[in-house]
C-alpha cells in the first residue's frame, strides 16, 4: 500500500507522544505543588496543562484526517524497535526477527482518532468542572490529570498503531489506567475491589489475546498490518488455524467490550469519577474491543478465506445478541443513574459487535470485490457498525457527562440542605464525605428536574434519543443500517435468526430503559426535598454537553455525506457524486421508503417497538408532570406533558412484579458474579492449597533431607578422633602403606 | 661376609616388631623405644643395599639417618616431659583432649 509521502505524518507520533510526556509533568508538578494556592485555582491542579496537551492532540488529529482524506490509506514507518535474530532449526542458520514502530492510517483509524481526541478533549474540560469542584477531589486532582492523559496516550496510540504488538501494549496501558482511575477513591474499599475486577476480569480476555496474536505470528511470521493483511499472505494460511488465532483474539476484545460471559466488570467500575466512565466506559477503552475486530475486516474479505470463517462471524454475532437483551433487561430494574447508562454501554456495543459479526460473514460469502451490487451491501454493512460506534461514543459520552452534572448538583444541593440544617451544630463547613446515607446517584431520589437543569436535560435527551434510535436523531441512522443487515443476513443464513430477534428484541428494551431512565429523573415531581433544591450553576460542564448536543443532532448531515459508505471503504470520495442534498435524499429514500417490501416492513416495525411502544411504557408507568408552577424549556415540556397524559389515562401499578423471581434476578445481575466468585474460590483456593502442600512436603523435605542426612554422615565420621596417639600411628601407618600401593598399582 | 638378603630379612623383623610396639604399648618411652627400633631397621636396609650393589651411598645414608634419630629423641624426651608436667603420667591412654 502507499506510504504517505506529505510530510506531516512524521508528526503524527506527536498525537501520542505529548499526552504520554504530559503525565510524569502532571504528576510530578502535582506532588511538588501540592496545596498551593496557585496550583489550585490557576492550574486546576494540573487540568489546565492537560487541556492544552488534548487539544493540540485533537488539532493535529484533525490535520491527520485532512491528509488522509487527500492521499487515502497509508502507513509511515519511524523506525526499528526490537531487533534480534535466534539460531534457526537446523542450528546453523541465524533467522532474524524485527519488530518495528510505526504509523497506520485508514478510514477505520481515522474514524476512531477522531472520536478519542474529541472526547478526550471534552471530558477535559468536563473533568475541570467537575472534579474542581468537589472538595472530596482537593489535592489528589493532579494524580486524576496525569492517569486521564496517560490514558488518552494509550488510545491514541491504540488507533494509529501500525502491527498488532503495538496495538496490544496500547491495550495493556489502557488497562493500567482504568484500573487507577476506577481505584481513584482508593479509600474505599468497593473502588478498590471494583478497580481489581476490572483489571482482572480484562485480564482473562488478555491472556487469550496474547495467545491469539501469537498463533497469528506464528502464521505470518510478522505482526505488521502491512504484511498480515497482505491478501498474498493470507492466501499462503490455513483457514481453521486462521479462524481459531482470530477468534481467542475476539475473546480478548469481549473481555475488553464487556461482553458476555466478561461483562461482571462494567456496572461495578462505575465507582470510578464520572469523567473516568464518560471516557473510559463509554466512549474509548470500550471501543478497543471493537476496533479490534473491526481490524480483522481484511482477513474475513481476503478472497482466499472466502466462506471459511463464517463460524467466527455467526459467534460475534450471538455473544452481540446476548449481551444486547442481557444487559438491557438488567438495565429494566437498576435505579442507580450511572448502572443503567453503564448496562446500555453493554448493550449497545453489543449491538455494534452484532453489526461487525454481520458485516464480516457477508465479507467472507459474498463475492464482493467483483460484483458492484454485493461490494456496496458488505460496505453498507460495515459502515453501519462503525457509524453507530461513532453515534454511541458521542451520545453515551454526553449522557454520562449529563449524569455527572445532575449527581454533582444533587451533592450540592445535599450539602447545602444538610448544612442548612445543621448549621448552628457543626460550626464550621465539613467536606462531603463519602459515607452519607443519601445516595446522589440514586434515581429514587430525583425527579422533576427538567425545570431546574435544562442544558443537562436537554443533553440527556438527546442522547437518550440517539441511543434509542428515535428517527432522524443520531443513532437512528446507525441502529436502522444494523438491524437491517442482521436481518439481511438471516434471510440467507437461518443461524442468524438469533441475534436478528435479539436485536430487534433489544431495540423494544432500549426504548423503554432510556425513556424510564430519563422520566424518573427529569419528569414528576420531586421525590426528595434535595431534588426540589438543584441549581445548575457549575462552570465548566455546559459546554461539552451542548457541542455533543450538536453533535448528535448533526448525525444526519454525516449520515447524508454517506458517511457510513465513507467510513467502511475511503474509495467513496467523502462528496461522493452526488453532494450533500442528493445524499440526504438517497437516505431518507432508502430508510422510510425503502424499494424492498421486508426491509421496509422491517423499518417501520423498529421504529414503531423502539420510539413508541417503548417510550409509551416508560411513559405509563414513570411519566408525570412537574411541580405545579415549573417550567421546562420549551422542547421538553410537550415530552413532559404527554408523558403527564398517558400516565393519569394508562398508568398501572408495577410492584408487584419487583418481588418476582425475575426481578430479583435481574437485580443480581443474573448471578453472574455469584458464579464467578463460587468458582474463583474453589480453583483458587484448591489450587493455593495445592501449592502449599507442595511447597511445604516437597522442597521444604528436600532441603531438610539433605539437612539431616549430613549431619548423620558427619557423626559418623566424627567418631574416627578418639583422642588416643595410638590410633593416630596406626592411622599414619596405614595411610602409608595405602599411599605405597596404589603408587605400585599405578607406576 | 654375611649374605645381604639376611641383613634385609633382620631389617623386615625388627621394623615389624618396631610397628606393632609403637601400634600397642602405652608407655610413651616404650613407643619411642619402638621408633628407634624401626629407625635402625631402615638403616640395617641402607646398609644391606649398600653391601649389595657396592654403593658408597647407602652408607653415607646410614649415618645421616642414626644423627638424625639422636635429635628426634632429644625433641620427644622433651615433648614427654612436658607432658608429664601436665598430667602427671606418661601413659598414652591419658592424653586424650582431643577426643571428640
Amino acid at each position: 500500500m502507499p506510504v504517505i509521502t506529505s510530510s506531516f505524518t512524521e508528526y503524527a507520533i506527536f498525537i501520542v507522544l505529548l499526552p504520554m510526556l504530559a503525565f510524569p509533568v502532571i504528576l510530578f508538578l502535582g506532588r511538588l505543588f501540592n496545596g498551593n494556592e496557585t496550583w489550585v485555582k490557576s492550574a486546576k491542579e494540573g487540568g489546565l496543562i492537560a487541556l492544552p496537551i488534548m487539544v493540540a492532540s485533537f488539532i493535529l488529529s484533525l490535520i491527520l484526517i485532512v491528509e488522509f482524506i487527500g492521499s487515502g490509506t497509508g502507513s509511515y514507518y519511524i523506525g526499528d524497535w526490537l531487533n534480534f535474530g535466534w539460531i534457526g532449526a537446523d542450528g546453523m542458520t541465524i533467522e532474524e526477527q524485527v519488530f518495528g514502530v510505526g504509523i497506520y492510517i485508514d478510514h477505520v483509524t481515522v474514524m476512531l482518532l477522531f472520536v478519542a481526541s474529541f472526547l478526550c478533549m471534552l471530558i477535559n474540560i468536563f473533568s475541570i468542572g467537575y472534579m474542581n469542584t468537589d472538595p472530596v477531589n482537593d489535592n489528589r486532582n493532579h494524580r486524576f490529570y496525569a492517569e486521564f492523559v496517560l490514558f488518552c496516550s494509550g488510545m491514541l496510540g491504540m488507533v494509529l498503531a501500525d502491527s498488532f504488538l503495538w496495538l496490544f501494549i496500547f491495550w495493556e496501558l489502557m488497562g493500567l489506567c482504568s484500573y487507577l482511575l476506577i481505584g481513584f477513591y482508593y479509600e474505599k474499599p468497593s473502588a478498590a475491589y471494583a478497580a481489581k475486577k476490572a483489571f482482572l476480569t480484562t485480564r482473562v480476555g488478555d491472556v487469550f489475546l496474547v495467545i491469539g496474536l501469537v498463533m497469528l505470528w506464528n502464521l505470518f511470521g510478522s505482526l505488521d498490518y502491512s504484511v498480515v493483511f497482505n491478501p498474498d499472505n493470507i492466501a499462503l494460511v490455513d483457514a481453521g488455524e486462521l479462524q481459531m488465532a482470530l477468534g481467542m483474539m475476539f475473546i480478548g476484545a469481549v473481555g475488553k467490550s464487556a461482553q458476555f460471559p466478561l461483562h461482571v466488570w462494567l456496572p461495578d467500575a462505575m465507582e470510578g469519577p464520572t469523567p473516568v466512565s464518560a471516557l473510559i466506559h463509554a466512549a474509548t477503552m470500550v471501543n478497543a474491543g471493537l476496533y479490534l475486530v473491526a481490524r480483522m475486516f481484511p482477513f474475513f474479505g481476503a478472497p482466499a478465506m472466502a466462506g471459511e470463517l463464517v463460524d467466527l462471524a455467526f459467534i460475534i454475532a450471538a455473544i452481540g445478541g446476548i449481551t444486547a437483551v442481557m444487559a438491557a433487561a438488567i438495565a429494566f430494574v437498576q435505579d442507580d443513574l450511572k448502572k443503567v447508562l453503564a448496562y446500555s454501554t453493554m448493550s449497545q456495543l453489543a449491538y455494534i459487535f452484532t453489526g461487525l459479526g454481520c458485516a464480516l460473514y457477508l465479507a467472507n460469502t459474498l463475492d464482493w470485490h467483483n460484483d458492484t451490487k454485493e461490494h456496496a451491501i458488505v460496505v453498507v454493512a460495515f459502515g453501519a457498525a462503525l457509524f453507530h460506534l461513532f453515534n454511541h461514543a458521542m451520545a453515551k459520552g454526553m449522557l454520562f457527562m449529563a449524569s455527572g452534572s445532575v449527581i454533582h448538583e444533587m451533592h450540592h444541593a445535599h450539602h447545602d440542605v444538610h448544612h442548612h440544617d445543621d448549621h448552628d451544630e457543626h460550626g464550621d463547613d465539613h467536606h462531603d464525605d463519602h459515607h452519607d446515607e443519601f445516595d446522589a446517584q440514586s434515581m429514587e431520589n430525583m425527579g422533576g428536574l427538567a425545570s431546574k437543569m435544562p442544558i443537562t436535560a436537554t443533553a440527556m435527551l438527546v442522547g437518550s434519543a440517539s441511543i434509542m434510535g428515535l428517527p432522524l436523531i443520531g443513532g437512528f441512522w446507525s441502529k436502522e443500517g444494523i438491524i437491517a443487515n442482521t436481518w439481511r443476513v438471516a434471510r440467507e443464513e437461518p443461524l442468524f435468526w438469533f441475534p436478528a430477534f435479539c436485536v430487534l428484541l433489544g431495540a423494544a428494551m432500549t426504548g423503554f430503559y432510556m425513556s424510564r431512565m430519563w422520566l424518573k429523573t427529569f419528569a414528576g415531581k420531586p421525590k426528595t426535598e434535595v431534588a426540589a433544591n438543584v441549581h445548575e450553576n457549575t462552570p465548566w460542564i455546559p459546554i461539552p454537553l451542548v457541542t455533543l448536543t450538536f453533535v448528535s443532532l448533526s448525525s444526519v448531515i454525516l449520515a447524508g455525506l454517506m458517511f457510513t459508505h465513507w467510513s467502511s471503504d475511503s474509495s467513496y470520495a467523502f462528496f461522493s457524486e452526488k453532494g450533500l442534498i442528493d445524499g440526504l435524499i438517497y437516505e431518507f429514500e432508502h430508510i422510510f421508503l425503502n424499494s424492498d417490501a421486508f426491509f421496509f416492513v422491517l423499518t417501520y416495525v423498529v421504529i414503531f417497538i423502539g420510539a413508541i411502544v417503548g417510550p409509551g411504557l416508560a411513559m405509563a408507568l414513570y411519566g408525570g408532570a412537574l411541580k405545579e408552577g415549573e417550567k421546562a424549556k420549551g422542547w421538553m415540556q410537550p415530552i413532559i406533558n404527554l408523558s403527564a397524559r398517558v400516565n393519569e389515562k394508562r398508568g398501572f401499578d408495577n410492584s408487584a412484579w419487583a418481588d418476582s423471581s425475575l426481578s430479583v434476578a435481574l437485580k443480581e445481575r443474573l448471578y453472574f458474579d455469584k458464579w464467578y466468585d463460587t468458582a474463583m474460590l474453589k480453583i483458587v483456593a484448591g489450587f493455593a492449597v495445592l501449592s502449599a502442600t507442595f511447597d511445604r512436603k516437597v522442597i521444604d523435605g528436600t532441603i531438610k533431607t539433605i539437612e539431616r542426612s549430613s549431619q548423620k554422615i558427619s557423626l559418623s565420621v566424627r567418631k574416627l578422633t578418639t583422642g588416643s596417639a595410638r590410633d593416630y600411628i596406626m592411622m599414619a601407618a596405614l595411610g602409608v602403606l595405602v599411599i605405597y600401593a596404589m603408587l605400585e598399582v599405578m607406576l | 661376609m654375611i649374605d645381604p638378603a639376611w641383613v634385609s630379612v633382620l631389617s623386615a623383623l625388627l621394623f615389624t616388631i618396631g610397628l606393632w610396639g609403637a601400634f600397642t604399648r602405652k608407655n610413651a618411652i616404650v613407643v619411642l623405644m619402638c621408633l628407634e627400633l624401626i629407625l635402625n631397621a631402615a638403616n640395617l636396609q641402607f646398609v644391606a643395599a649398600a653391601i649389595q650393589h657396592g654403593d658408597a651411598n647407602g652408607w653415607v645414608y646410614a649415618i645421616f639417618a642414626i644423627a638424625i634419630a639422636a635429635s628426634e629423641v632429644a625433641i620427644g624426651l622433651a615433648i614427654f616431659l612436658a607432658m608429664y608436667g601436665q598430667h602427671e603420667s606418661i601413659s598414652l591412654d591419658d592424653v586424650n583432649l582431643l577426643k571428640h
